[in-house]
């Protein structure tokens, strides 16, 4: 029995050509189905569950736009004329500014495709530029990921980022993988004093052969040292961490183990089902693939029921296919206790959390700490447990970026987190890496490579 | 007794988002019932209006000086001490004065304690103001905001 449930368009894998998809539902599982005239049929898994699939649309965020738009013309096609366009149905909540396209590691699997072809550097010049493309469109409070390749192997990331707050950037996390950090801490303090708010820290899995998949060598111990000279400087971080059935599915109970020993210093871990856009070894089948559904099943199995299904909820900003978050408190025991759950219905305002977390957790200690000043604390009060909320949380969150196999127009117009390119532009992320079997970008190197040296 | 409503009132019940129908709700059913706190002219009462406990300050002519909820469910009192401070109200159904004591309040799953004006008699529980929009408030905001 196959129903279908939605119609939408995607890209042919082989000529990014825009075509018609339809989403059909079959044996409790959905999949996106597409036809190239050229190329031929494709049929690709994107949620196991189809009444969980249909019920998160209760989440759906109240449409928005974004405050200006770069791309003005009749007949656009999305994605071809990104962007953001007139179409665009979301605003910013955080943009993704790429410093680098080198790394100081050469990761079998980087959807930066760090290292290769070409070297984009951008001067500071430029980088002005781009935080003035996200001042002029985004509003307030403007929140930028300083990414790459590596942005540590900038000696000048400091002033960067001096620069960027300066401009009147209201948040800036780095994200890096903790390499220099571990080795430097010194950079490290420069990077916190120069204004960095939090670290967006890959952290793959607790074994060295998992970072042999990932990263191709070992890096357990520089990771480890990473978040000990986090916690010197008093940096928070969020883990990043990619997940794969091939690769770590089975770490995850342990991975939200350690973050629950590792806070204050660790705020949160953001699980990243690889997509397959980028450097990545294989193509990929259904059973590579971790769904949402999946992850969450796994989360709840692997903490024995400490987190269900249940307590991840849609942002409620993005498309409600594209992320889930959760936020817990540590109890005295130890024990995670979550404030999210699905059963308190969907929220009433639709803000992203999920990339504002920094913004909306200083928000919500100001709350509390007003609330403090009627004292009567003590064990099993509410106060302590204010108290303890005010340090020791952990958001546990998750993404699936979309790449040329599942990707939807439909989550790339509702989509919220928006890479700055050099030419004034905003672009959905996972629509700026995604390329075609044959290596070709609609964006990423396409425009790079014109503002990059050769090499 | 009909509730009416001072400038002060109104204000704080727009700011709060409080019905002028709710409030005069529990001022009606408070004097109808006699459960009530009173000190020097002035009477506290309050009632659970669908999800939320709703509270009325006001004078001996009904006249409302303020106004304010919590959505947590009071729970019953819990001795902390053998002598526990008075307050400066008395339970108008017991004609005993109550004193500053502690009860538990139930949010969204989570039981905890929290300071309260216990009647020593009767063992009802109200929760004063500043601790309703203080740290009442900032537990509710915190499930709240975290529901996002
Ligand atoms: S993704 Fe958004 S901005 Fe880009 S082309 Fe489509 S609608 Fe326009
Ligand atoms: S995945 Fe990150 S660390 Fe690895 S090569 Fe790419 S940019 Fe560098
Ligand atoms: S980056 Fe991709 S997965 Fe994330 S919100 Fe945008 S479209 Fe959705
Ligand atoms: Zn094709
Ligand atoms: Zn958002
Ligand atoms: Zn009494």
């Amino acid at each position: 029995m196959s129903e279908l449930i939605g119609e939408t368009e995607s890209l042919c894998p082989e000529c990014l050509k825009v075509i018609p998809a339809k989403k059909i539902a079959e044996n409790d599982n959905v999949y996106l189905e597409k036809t190239c005239p050229e190329h031929g049929h494709y049929k690709v898994l994107i949620w196991r569950g189809v009444d969980d699939y249909k019920r998160l649309s209760s989440y759906a965020p109240v449409p928005s736009k974004p405050e200006k738009v770069a791309v003005k013309k009749d007949n656009i096609v999305c994605p071809l004329d990104c962007g953001l366009c007139e179409e665009h149905r979301q605003h910013t909540c955080l943009v993704v500014l790429e410093v680098t396209s080198d790394c100081n590691l050469k990761c079998p699997i980087c959807f930066a495709s760090a290292n290769e072809r070409y070297h984009y550097n951008p001067s500071l010049d430029e980088i002005r530029k781009m935080y003035q493309t996200a001042l002029d469109n985004v509003g307030h409070p403007i929140c930028i990921q300083l990414s790459g390749g590596e942005p540590t192997i900038r000696d000048d990331l400091p002033e960067i980022v001096r620069m960027g707050k300066s401009m009147g950037i209201d948040f800036i996390e780095v994200n890096t993988n903790g390499y220099r950090f571990a080795n430097d801490i010194e950079y490290l303090r420069q990077v916190k004093e120069a204004g960095v708010d939090s670290l967006y820290f890959s952290f793959d899995g607790l074994t060295d052969d998992v970072y042999m998949k990932t990263c191709g060598r070992n890096m357990l111990d520089f990771k480890l040292k990473a978040i000990e000279n986090c916690r010197e400087v008093d940096m928070g971080v969020t883990l990043v961490t990619i997940v794969s059935p091939d690769i770590n599915l089975h770490q995850i109970g342990d991975l939200i183990k350690f973050a629950k020993k590792n806070i204050p210093t660790v705020k949160g871990i953001h699980f990243q089902p690889l997509s397959y856009f980028g450097r990545f070894p294989i193509i990929p089948k259904d059973e590579n693939r971790t769904v949402l559904p999946d992850l969450l099943k796994e989360i709840q199995r692997q903490t024995k029921g400490e987190l269900t299904v249940d307590n991840f909820i849609p942002t409620s900003c993005t498309n409600v296919h594209c992320d889930v978050k959760s936020m817990s408190v540590l109890m005295e025991d130890g024990s995670l206790f979550p404030l999210t759950h699905r059963a308190m219905g969907p929220p009433k305002d639709t803000c992203c959390v999920a990339t504002k977390t920094r913004q909306e957790i200083s928000d919500l200690w100001r709350y509390i700490d007003e609330g403090m000043e009627s004292g009567g604390g003590g064990e099993g009060t509410w106060d302590e447990f204010l108290q303890r909320a005010r340090t020791n949380y952990l958001t546990i969150s998750s993404m699936p970026f979309q790449d040329v196999w599942n990707v939807e127009t439909e989550r790339l117009r509702g989509c919220c987190i928006h890479t700055v390119t050099p030419d004034g532009r905003l672009i959905p992320f996972c629509l700026f890496n995604i390329n075609s079997v044959h290596g070709k970008t609609l964006y990423r190197h396409e425009i790079f490579e014109k503002y990059a040296t050769k090499g | 007794m009909e509730a009416k409503f001072s400038a002060n009132a109104k204000d704080v019940m727009s700011k709060r988002g409080l019905k002028e129908a709710d409030i005069a709700d529990v001022v009606n059913t408070a004097e109808a019932s006699n459960r009530k706190l009173f000190k020097d002219g002035v009477n506290l009462a309050k009632k659970r209006i669908g999800e939320v406990t709703m509270y009325a300050v006001y004078d001996n002519n009904g006249e409302v000086q303020t106004a304010y909820s919590h959505r947590m469910v009071l729970g019953e009192p819990v001795k902390t001490t053998d002598e526990p401070d008075l307050s400066d109200w008395t339970c108008k159904h017991c004609n005993e004065r109550a004193v500053i004591g502690s009860a538990n309040m139930s949010y969204l799953g989570v039981t905890r304690t929290g300071p309260a004006i216990v009647c020593p008699k009767c063992s009802d529980v109200w929760i004063e103001e500043y601790l309703a929009t203080m740290t009442i408030a900032a537990a509710e905001g915190l499930f709240e905001k975290k529901k996002a």
